[in-house]
């Protein structure tokens, strides 16, 4: 056997620039391999944290009989007493904040918009103090800056002022309902833009302060929503329950983000079928690859296979001896292909790729903008590695088994 | 003794028409919403939607009886089929197509009925006024030359869509000839105008009416009835969830 890895090793080196091509070959499959994974996986991780961080928080507690009515935003199925909860998770080391979110007509006048206008929208509106240590919108200010907390002002995400061609200092009004029914309107000033990396946030973010929409709209300190933020490695589910006796309200509910979110995570599970789909034609393609590269290695040393047959070794040893040396050959396009997949992915996961504006007015379902980054993932590294190795022995053995059926003066023939 | 008996007299007799035949806001609100009821109605017409892309014609028969009850069905193309039941207390809508009756409640009822400066809830409107608004009567103006009393009503309640509302009301005829709608904070959101009037059973009635939202521009929408017939026999079924669908 050591004789046999010993001359599996000499065919290595002594065939230095075959060795490296095939090598190459398998290791540029893996790569490729390493990078869609990390590219589809950082796509998934980066998604599902913008929509955490800018839409849904960790949580939510609402009215128990708001999730139904949702799309209607109604104002008076509301949480009477918000600051009361908010205390009450405080205490328990829980962040919180409040928000009232209602929807409107955005009225565009021909002064500073050029044309006069209007479309619907939704609007947010944030307790400045307290939203950024649920949300992460304060990293997010392009132009501007956030209202203070009782001004008649607003900020915008960066794609809709791009579209209604909205800059700072222009004047906006909201017609909307309030609590109860009645109309009101609002003039307010735009004083920042944000880009905000959820692409369906940016689309769609108008922002405004909770004092002001509160005397606006009558809330009487009521608000639709209280976000709760957990930590990371937190288990969503039991956190929920824990919150919802916490509470102990009986016309409160509490929902974690993936019970607000089904609609996407619903998205996201069909789509990383696609993905398993696409990883696997990779796959494949890495596959084909290095059988093809074997196989031409293996047909290419025929006549050298008839030669050890002639001089008396035997089929089990020969055998043994070419999957020693595809093993090696698939070793060393492993290692090669996992140390490019590091590399490629250090470039990805820390600067990304940017697709710029191609996907502007395009919803993919994702919640990631223009720069997709990847992730790590080691366990697709480790299968990259170990399938390298095997597929490279396992493709070398079909080839062998068939120049060992031919007689001997074939093989040293064979062309 | 008895000149100044006299005098406070002839002074008292001199007050009596203001306080026996002066008319308060309430009770022209009143007559206003009188004249537009009918044991029963008939009529078909059609609205007239107009925005910054262009008009759209919309036609539609419509029955109602008393305040409470009233069905509007789509006659135009785009529409044809679609049904808007009021009943008591509910507002159902009916598409054909899907075969689908939808029962239209709380912030539903703001929707805009196809595309039109009316929501559904405007439809629903005008029940019970008096308990809803203070009324107080501001003075009299006269409209397209037509004498009438200009009110001022302000919502009690939080519920009503117009915290303020302003109406111009024929002195004769108690026809509505312009209203205006204002936003809690005092902006003028909407402007009913009436354009054509028909005397029917002793009744003058509205026939043309238009209604523009005065925050967005270009936009208005122009209601007009034709062939209105009053207190006639209607089928007690017309009004009912199993007519709608039929």
């Amino acid at each position: 056997m050591k004789f046999l890895i010993s001359l599996a090793f000499k065919n290595l080196t002594r065939y230095k620039r075959r060795t490296l091509i095939t090598a190459g070959a398998i290791a540029f499959g893996l790569m490729m391999y390493i990078f869609i994974d990390s590219l589809l996986l950082g796509l998934e991780i980066e998604s599902v944290r913008n929509l955490k961080w800018y839409e849904t928080a960790s949580a939510r507690v609402l009215n128990e009989d708001y999730w139904e009515n949702r799309f209607q935003r109604p104002l008076d199925i509301n949480i009477p007493d918000p600051d009361s909860i908010i205390s009450k998770l405080d205490k328990n080391g829980i962040k919180a904040t409040k928000r009232i979110e209602f929807s409107g007509d955005l009225i565009l006048n021909s002064f500073d918009f050029g044309e006069d206008g209007n479309m619907s929208v939704i609007v947010t509106a944030i307790d400045p103090k307290k939203d950024f240590d649920v949300f992460n919108f304060d990293s997010t200010i392009q132009q501007g800056r956030f209202p203070e907390e009782d001004e008649d002002a607003v900020v915008m995400g960066s794609w809709l002022a791009e579209d209604i061609g909205a800059e700072l200092g222009y004047w906006i009004t909201i017609v909307t309902r309030g609590n109860g029914g009645f109309y009101e309107a609002m003039d307010m000033e735009i004083v920042g833009i944000v880009n905000c990396p959820n692409p369906n946030v940016n689309r769609t973010l108008i922002m405004m302060p909770i004092a002001v929409a509160d005397e606006y709209l009558a809330m009487e300190g009521a608000s639709t929503e209280v976000n709760i933020k957990l930590p990371e490695s937190a288990d969503i589910d039991a956190e929920v329950i824990r919150i919802q006796n916490l509470l102990n309200e009986d016309n409160l509910t509490v929902m974690s983000w993936k019970s607000m979110a089904a609609d996407y995570l619903a998205i996201a599970e069909a789509k990383r079928g696609g993905t398993s789909m696409i990883l696997f034609l990779v796959f494949l393609i890495a596959a084909v690859g290095i059988s093809n590269t074997m196989l031409m290695a293996i047909f290419e040393r025929i006549r050298e296979l008839g030669m050890m047959r002639s001089l008396g070794m035997s089929d089990k040893k020969i055998r043994i001896a070419f999957m020693f040396e595809a093993a090696g050959i698939g070793l060393i396009g492993s290692i090669m292909g996992v140390i490019l997949g590091i590399v490629i992915n250090f470039w990805i996961v820390n600067y990304g790729i940017n697709y710029g504006d191609v996907y502007r007015d395009m919803d993919i379902g994702y919640r990631v903008q223009a720069i997709i980054r990847g992730a790590w993932n080691f366990k697709t590294m480790g299968i990259a590695f170990f399938a390298g190795i095997f597929i490279s022995t396992l493709v070398a053995f079909f080839p062998t088994k068939r120049a060992l059926k031919m007689d001997i003066p074939s093989c040293l023939r064979h062309q | 003794m008895k000149n100044k008996i006299i005098t406070i007299l002839i002074l008292l007799s001199l007050l009596i028409p203001v306080t026996i035949f002066a008319i308060t806001g309430e009770e022209i609100i009143r007559k206003a919403d009188e004249i537009q009821v009918f044991e029963t109605s008939e009529a078909s017409g059609e609205f007239r939607i107009k925005d910054r892309f262009g008009e759209k014609v919309s036609t539609f028969n419509s029955w109602s009886r008393g305040t409470e009850e009233s069905l509007i069905e789509f006659t135009s193309r785009a529409e044809r089929g679609q049904k808007v039941l009021r009943t008591e207390d509910e507002l159902y809508l009916f598409f054909p197509d899907a075969e689908e009756l939808i029962r239209m409640q709380g912030s539903m009822l703001r929707q805009s009925m196809l595309g039109s400066d009316v929501s559904y809830e405007d439809m629903t409107g005008g029940k019970d006024r008096i308990s809803q608004y203070d009324v107080v009567l501001e003075g009299e103006e006269n409209v397209n030359g037509n004498e009438c009393y200009v009110l001022i009503m302000t919502a009690k309640v939080r519920t009503v869509p117009y915290p303020k509302e302003k109406v111009w009301i024929d002195k004769e005829t108690f026809l509505v000839w312009k209203a205006e709608y204002f936003t809690k904070s005092g902006r003028l959101l909407k402007e009913m105008e009436t354009l054509e009037v028909e005397e029917i059973d002793g009744r003058m009635i509205a026939v043309e009416t238009r209604i523009s939202d005065k925050m967005k521009t270009d936009t208005e929408t122009i209601m007009i009835i034709s062939d209105l017939k009053i207190n006639i026999a209607i089928d007690d079924e017309m009004f009912s969830l199993e007519e709608l669908s039929w």
